[in-house]
């Protein structure tokens, strides 16, 4: 035995003046910093996806309406409810929460007789914890749901230019089951989508690989499901859970990993018609839009004699004459539309309502008549020289259809919108393809920040070299002779007055010339109604310059409905959505004309 | 490390080494030879102390992962040494022999996974799991959401709204859902 051995008991002793480390008063005794105590969430951050629930090991969450949360945009109104009976404290419901509202105080301490005061909503339900900063909270260096998207391949930007072929390449199947595994499976984002598509139902379906079954889902709620995988306006990615902590799930394109993974002819498979029996009862649609072939779908499904007059030489609307190419393939809208017509729909090209036939004619023929007109003529600025100016729906509808179309060297396109957008790329390319260089001035009233274009689409039309000139207003088309030189544009001041309308501002002194051998206007579109004829037009109830309709979609006439643009547009989901509801309703009328009639 | 991997690897079978840093390195080694590996590493490496025995479910490949990880202080040298054993009827080899606090981790395995370490001190003895009946819960095909429903009560009134479903009655009951 050592020296040392024998002495250090006493050495003990020199503690004896010390602080004891014993705890003073044990009943009041905190939690550790990072303990793990009752719940805290934030009312206002939480958006009620129910992760927290979906994740919970020990089933102690319920999701319940809770006093002054209400259903909206990306939040469901929802708000978890704990029973602390159930809670083990794991923690996994605030390492999984999509916004980070959902933290633990440290505080774990608390006696009640009544087992029910443990069970509360936390944030809602005040307790004495809720602003604790100590506690756990999710430490942010790993996150149980992946934050950033599934690369996708896409052409650059100089191998585009050249030529209309399709710019996205879209996911592979494998990198779409990589991107699907990301979705929570929450649903805000049904809400969102207009057409109330069955999105984490279809996103399941690619996690699990099982793209046949994706399609039939699809197909309940879309039938352009192809077309609005690659160019939908996809708000519902503006309300998904994921945004609030990395990238958005990429929506639009698992639904286009669908459509692309199942081989064509599979699909007269997997969409079949429904084994109903006929009604002999008969609709007239006008209009080959996806409005109206959505309405043409369902009502063909239901057994229904559908026919469509379509004025162009080809269905599918702006889906074929406005939007480019580049962005949605002919043979992919072709093949969408040839599934519409296997369930027995017959669409007649060629056939312009108002000329080849009388909408007066198709209401004594048919049972019910549908107008889905879409939007196909161009507003003009009305500045001089503006009869000069190409409209740019025209312009699109020529390119399309394969018609020659003049193309200076240098082209100024009015508009800050999507439509703007298009004609710029479209004509951008055809000079690349003639020229060699591209040519191409955008003005807009609006700041480039305020622009209503989609912000991909701005920087892919900057990317191919169009030039943008925001707040520009344009004041006339320069003309020499029968020639256009140019357009003139002032810098805009202010584009809204006071109360809110409409009366542009300039700086008259800030005035730019833009060489061009053409301009372009892309200020918006509006329906060509003639068809309807001067009685009907005045029998009809007007709502502010569009056909009144009721919120099922029909006009102020019993036998005619509206759908799509014509009535409210903006975009092809819409229309399909306005589709479904158009047949629902015309369906409904039939069926009441077939009673009175047994 | 690097040199030990190497004076290893003329008489053992060792696999593609990992390395996480440059003081910690995992490499995959056959079952027949773990015992041989440790005690070498032990006595004549430096590797003193048994930091950790745990175990991984790969339950798609069927197979259990043990993880030995020894450290060599006076280096500082952590190295994991992983070992593959059929998922089916897992049995380890136990080396309670080299380091007497292997006996309390192959225990808890036993418990948690139900890997068998046949002559390790205690091994079939709870550990902390009183009265268990079920599938050892570490096993991926445990379902502990199940498990907890059935064995814990719910307190009378509960109810549950999926957000979907509650989005839809209270923001578009009329739209014409599923239009087939
Ligand atoms: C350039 C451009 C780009 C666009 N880009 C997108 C986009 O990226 N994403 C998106 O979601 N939406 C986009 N849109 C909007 C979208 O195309 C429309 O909202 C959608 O096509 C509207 O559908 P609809 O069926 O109401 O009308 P339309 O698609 O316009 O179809 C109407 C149909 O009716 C026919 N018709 C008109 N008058 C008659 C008549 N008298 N007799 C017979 N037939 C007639 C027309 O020829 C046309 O085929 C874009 C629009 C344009 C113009
Ligand atoms: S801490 Fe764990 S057991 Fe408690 S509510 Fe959250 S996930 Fe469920
Ligand atoms: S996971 Fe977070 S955001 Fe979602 S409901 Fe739970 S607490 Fe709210």
């Amino acid at each position: 035995m050592s020296l040392r051995d024998v002495l250090s008991p006493f050495t003990a002793w020199k503690h004896v003046i010390d602080d004891p480390v014993t705890i003073k008063d044990p009943f009041n005794r905190p939690g550790a910093d990072r303990y793990r105590g009752f719940h805290q969430n934030d009312m206002d951050k939480c958006i009620g996806c129910g992760s927290c629930e979906e994740i919970c090991q020990n089933a102690a969450i319920d999701m319940v309406p809770v006093e002054g949360q209400h259903a909206g945009p990306g939040d469901s109104g929802l708000r978890p409810m704990i029973d602390y009976g159930r809670c083990c404290w794991c923690a996994l419901c605030v390492d999984v929460c999509m916004t980070g509202s959902l933290t633990m105080s440290n505080e774990y301490t608390w006696v009640d007789s009544d087992p029910d005061a443990f069970r509360f909503v936390p944030g809602a339900d005040g307790k004495s914890w809720d602003l604790d900063v100590k506690g756990y909270q999710r430490e942010d260096v790993r996150r149980l749901t992946g934050t950033t998207r599934a690369p996708m391949g896409e052409m650059p930007a100089e191998e585009r230019i050249g030529n209309f072929c399709e710019i996205v390449d879209g996911f592979t199947p494998e990198q779409a089951v990589i991107e699907a595994d990301r979705c929570v499976e929450c649903g805000l984002c049904v809400a969102t989508c207009p057409a109330h598509m069955d999105i984490p139902d279809y996103i399941a379906k690619v996690r699990d690989g099982d793209f046949e079954g994706g399609l039939r889902l699809l197909y309940e709620t879309n039938p352009f499901s192809q077309a609005c995988g690659r160019i939908c306006t996809h708000k519902c990615e503006t309300t998904c859970a994921a945004m609030h902590e990395g990238d958005t799930i990429a929506i639009r394109w698992l639904k286009r990993a669908i459509t692309d993974s199942v081989p064509r002819e599979r699909y007269f498979d997997l969409i079949r018609k429904p084994d109903v029996p006929e009604t002999g009862q008969k609709i007239a649609i006008i209009g080959a839009g996806p409005a109206g072939l959505t309405t043409a779908y369902d009502l063909a499904r239901a057994g229904h004699k559908v026919v469509v007059f379509e004025a162009l030489d080809k269905p599918g609307g702006m889906m074929r004459y406005g939007i480019p190419e580049y962005r949605l393939p002919y043979d992919v809208l072709d093949h969408e539309i040839s599934v519409i017509e296997a369930m027995g729909v017959e669409i007649r090209c060629n056939m312009r309502v108002g000329k080849e036939i009388s909408i007066d004619q198709l209401k004594t023929a048919y049972d019910a008549v549908v107008l889905s007109i879409g939007l196909h003529q161009g507003r003009s600025t009305r500045v001089p020289g503006s009869e000069k100016a190409e409209a740019a729906i025209d312009l699109l509808r020529r390119i399309t259809a394969g018609e020659e179309v003049p193309v200076p060297e240098q082209v100024a396109v009015i508009g800050g919108g999507n439509v703007a957008m298009d004609i710029a790329r479209s004509m951008a390319r055809l000079q690349k393809i003639i020229y060699g260089t591209v040519g191409v001035t955008v003005t807009a009233l609006e700041e480039l920040d305020r622009f209503l274009a989609d912000r991909e689409e701005i920087e892919e039309a900057q990317e191919e070299g169009c030039v943008i000139y925001p707040a520009r207003g344009p004041q006339e088309i320069t003309v020499a002779g029968d020639t256009v030189t140019g357009l003139r544009t002032w810098k805009v001041k202010a584009i809204f007055d006071e109360e809110g309308r409409f009366a542009p501002k300039y700086d008259e002194t800030d005035e730019m010339i833009h060489p061009a051998g053409m301009v372009v206007e892309a200020i918006g579109q509006m329906s060509d109604i003639s068809l309807l004829g001067a009685d009907l037009t005045e029998q009809l109830e007007w709502n502010r310059g569009r056909i009144m309709i009721d919120s099922e979609g029909q006009t102020s006439e019993p036998w005619l409905w509206a759908a799509g643009d014509v009535t409210s547009g903006p975009d092809v989901i819409h229309a399909v959505a306005d589709g479904h509801r158009v047949a629902r309703s015309v369906g409904k009328m039939l069926a009441a004309k077939r009673e009175k009639l047994q | 490390m690097r040199e030990i991997l190497y004076r290893l690897k003329d008489r053992y079978h060792l696999g593609t080494p990992t390395f996480q840093r440059t003081d910690l390195c995992f490499v995959t080694v056959r079952r027949d030879e773990i015992r041989a590996i440790l005690t070498e590493l032990r006595d004549m490496e430096g590797f003193t102390h048994l930091t950790f025995l745990t175990a991984v479910d790969w339950i798609e490949e069927q197979l259990f992962q043990l993880t030995y990880m020894v450290n060599n202080r006076e280096a500082n040298l952590s190295l994991g040494l992983r070992v593959l054993l059929d998922r089916e009827d897992a049995t380890g080899d136990t080396i309670h022999d080299l380091w007497p606090t292997a006996a309390t981790y192959q225990r808890e395995l036993r418990e948690m996974f139900g890997i068998k370490f046949p002559g390790s001190p205690r091994v079939d003895e709870e550990f902390i799991l009183e009265g268990w009946t079920d599938l050892p819960p570490y096993r991926r095909d445990f379902d502990t959401l199940a498990y907890s429903q059935q064995t814990y009560n719910d307190r009378p009134g509960r109810v549950t709204h999926d957000p979907k479903t509650h989005m839809q009655k209270t923001l578009y009951p009329s739209y014409p859902k599923g239009a087939k």
